[in-house]
């Protein structure tokens, strides 16, 4: 049994750090369930190159050795090679071009393309690839902060939500029995709540121990590789990480003799005959038309946690011959442990089932941030209501903006960042850059406009905000098919039509939120953040109408 | 633990921070020299360290508040940490220097 004293100490340690932190994680959650689907975001969001043909994998070494020849550099980049055709893979071949930049500084890239023309000769067209599902990660990663401060935010608050995940089982653990899977529908709105928190962050628990944990260990990475090196390996780290990366990652270096290069066909043959449960996404041509060129195809080895993140195979291009691979089935016990952590992060294990299941559990762990809040200002008017109604105290209200501000800010901005994708492509010339002012611009009118207005009334305005911004994604689709002159693009893939679906889906919900937060500002209780009515001494305490906060 | 726990909140999470991942760098540290293969091990051990201090640092923040004050916190954490450092650097530097 554990005592009174403790749980309460753990209690108020849980709604501290709820309070404090739950705003980033709100963030970091309803970003990161969005990042499951980045692939078909990033396909959505990827306009049609013009004038491309696909090019079948027969022609693929023609069009290599058109590449290879007139655009040297390209070769030791690395030539990929896509085996999809999926929407965001312009053309069968990519490649990437170092920007000129000082030493010392980050590497910059451009981006090519390439396709063969009708007669046979190359067609390569430097273009910028939609960032869009990329800006969306960074939200994710680090709240929009930044770096390298935005990763060790993160950091810290991840770390505190590692504590308060502990603080809240601690706080849970003496009624367990007794509140476990109990949800009381009724009068007590307070109580209700309570209780789908805790039966959501009960039965999310390990998921949320893997996030706190990595979130933490990424966050600090930096610091932590440093510490590592310095006070536990005294200089070896490096050395070791040069070697783990020289016998699993890099390709041979060339040897300047030029040789005759296997046809990508045969080598996915080769592929198959080698490693035969390796299903190749992309193909990366290193330091092509030389005796040393290496292919690496990145892919998933289905089957293992973390199927995709790691796997990669190098063949000789010139034989077909396994060079080295650091697929899951081969790796040593710490990378394999250390690929299971991150795997258990990105939910890259089990398919696209996992992926759903990831989804709901970044919104559902986004949800338990957002409802942590209100249960603590609902508390709070309860302990300051003795008898009548009371007005609520400035930090409560602030508190009450700001947890409305943040997070809704947040849902309008990501969805109309990822809206401007097609309406501003070819309008504008830094699209990419667009993207972080749109988001940036919506997410903090939104909170300026919860201050000003207040909990309330600015609720239910920005869920309708939400809606329109949402379901402005199928309808932008929809006008593309509809209106071709508008110049944007519609596409026939599952994926893609999923996000549409996924939206429509996602706005009825906001829209639904947005009706029963209207109804419970009319009629909830006055004293509450959630209610337009002035509070005071001749208004009887209310009966919370039977209606969720939002 | 009989007696009363005192919250202490700035003294325990002071100690649940620092000393937190002073005992976090330092077990992980144990096991990068006495684990299979020893510190010179061809793996990616460097990868999944930062895992495993993360762990223990959230562990140790977690529960520190459950000494019964922060004073106490101090002392046998910062205890836990001197035998740990010990150990570490003397594999550091004497066993397996």
């Amino acid at each position: 049994m554990i005592r009174a004293d403790i749980v309460k100490l753990y209690k108020a340690i849980h709604h501290w750090i709820g309070i404090s932190c739950g705003f980033a994680l709100f963030i970091a959650f309803y970003a990161g369930a969005l990042t499951m689907f980045q692939e078909p975001i990033a396909r959505w969001a990827s306009p049609p190159a013009v004038g491309v043909a696909a090019v079948p994998l027969d022609d693929a070494p023609r069009l290599l050795e058109l590449v290879a020849a007139a655009h040297p550099e390209a070769r030791e980049e690395g030539i990929t090679l896509h085996l999809r055709g999926h929407e965001n893979e312009p053309a069968r071949v990519t490649w990437k071009e170092d920007v000129p930049h000082q030493a010392g500084q980050p590497h910059e890239h451009v981006h090519w393309w390439a396709t063969l023309k009708p007669d046979g000769t190359l067609l390569a067209k430097q273009e910028e690839p939609s960032e869009l599902a990329e800006f969306i990660n960074r939200i994710h990663m680090r709240v929009g902060i930044p770096l390298p401060w935005g990763s060790y935010f993160m950091g810290v608050i991840s770390l505190l939500y590692g504590v308060a995940l502990i603080a809240g089982v601690i706080v849970l653990l003496p009624s367990l029995t007794k509140d476990f899977l109990a949800l009381r529908v009724g009068h007590n709105l307070k109580r209700m709540w309570l209780d789908a928190h805790n039966v959501v962050g009960i039965t999310a628990l390990p998921f949320h121990l893997v996030i706190a944990v990595t979130a933490t260990a990424w966050g600090f990475g930096g610091p932590l590789w440093s510490a590592q090196e310095s006070v536990i390996f005294g200089g070896k780290q490096k050395i070791v990480m040069k070697r783990d990366f020289f016998e699993h990652y890099a390709a041979p270096r060339p040897t300047g003799e030029a040789g005759v290069m296997m046809p990508p066909a045969q080598l996915l043959l080769r592929l198959n005959d080698q490693v035969p449960d390796f299903e190749p996404k992309v193909m990366v041509f290193k330091n092509f038309g030389d005796k040393a060129a290496a292919v690496k195809f990145v892919g998933a080895e289905r089957g293992y946690v973390g199927d995709t993140s790691f796997g990669g195979v190098i063949l000789s291009a010139v034989t077909g011959k396994l060079i080295k691979d650091n697929i899951a089935s081969r790796q040593d016990p710490d990378r394999r442990a250390s690929t299971v952590f991150y795997a258990l992060h990105t939910g890259e294990y089990g398919g696209i089932t996992i992926r759903w299941a990831y989804f709901f559990l970044g919104f559902s762990g986004a949800w338990l941030f957002y409802s942590g809040n209100l249960l603590w200002i609902e508390t709070r008017r309860k302990r300051a209501r003795k008898g009548g109604e009371v007005e609520q105290s400035r930090s409560t209200r602030l508190l009450g903006s700001g947890t409305v501000g943040v997070c809704l800010g947040c849902v309008a901005g990501l969805s109309l960042t990822i809206v401007a994708a097609k309406w501003l492509h070819g309008r504008i010339a830094d699209l990419n850059h667009w993207h972080e002012i749109i988001y940036y611009a919506v997410f903090f009118a939104s909170i300026a406009w919860a201050f000003a207005c207040g909990a309330a009334r600015s609720a239910v305005h920005l869920l309708w905000l939400c809606t329109v911004a949402t379901i402005a994604i199928p309808l932008t689709t929809l006008a593309a098919l509809l209106f071709p002159a508008l110049g944007m693009w519609a596409y026939g893939s599952a994926a893609t039509i999923g996000v549409d679906v996924v939206a429509f889906i996602g706005a009825l919900c906001f829209a639904w939120m947005a009706i029963a937060t209207a109804r419970r500002i009319k009629h909830g209780p006055a004293d509450s953040i959630w209610s337009i009515r002035k509070a005071g001494p001749a208004t009887p305490p209310h009966k919370p109408a039977a209606v969720p906060a939002e | 633990m009989a007696g009363d726990i005192r919250p202490d909140w700035w003294g325990k999470a002071s100690a649940g921070a620092i000393l937190g991942f002073g005992l976090a760098l330092s077990l992980v540290g144990l096991y990068a020299y006495l684990g299979p293969g020893g510190i010179d091990a061809p793996t990616g051990r460097y990868s999944l360290m930062r895992h495993l201090e993360a762990f223990v640092w959230i562990a140790v923040f977690g529960f520190c508040f459950l000494f019964r004050s922060g004073r106490a916190a101090w002392a046998w954490l910062g205890a836990a940490n001197l035998i740990a450092f010990a150990a570490l650097f003397a594999c550091r530097f004497y066993f397996f220097a």
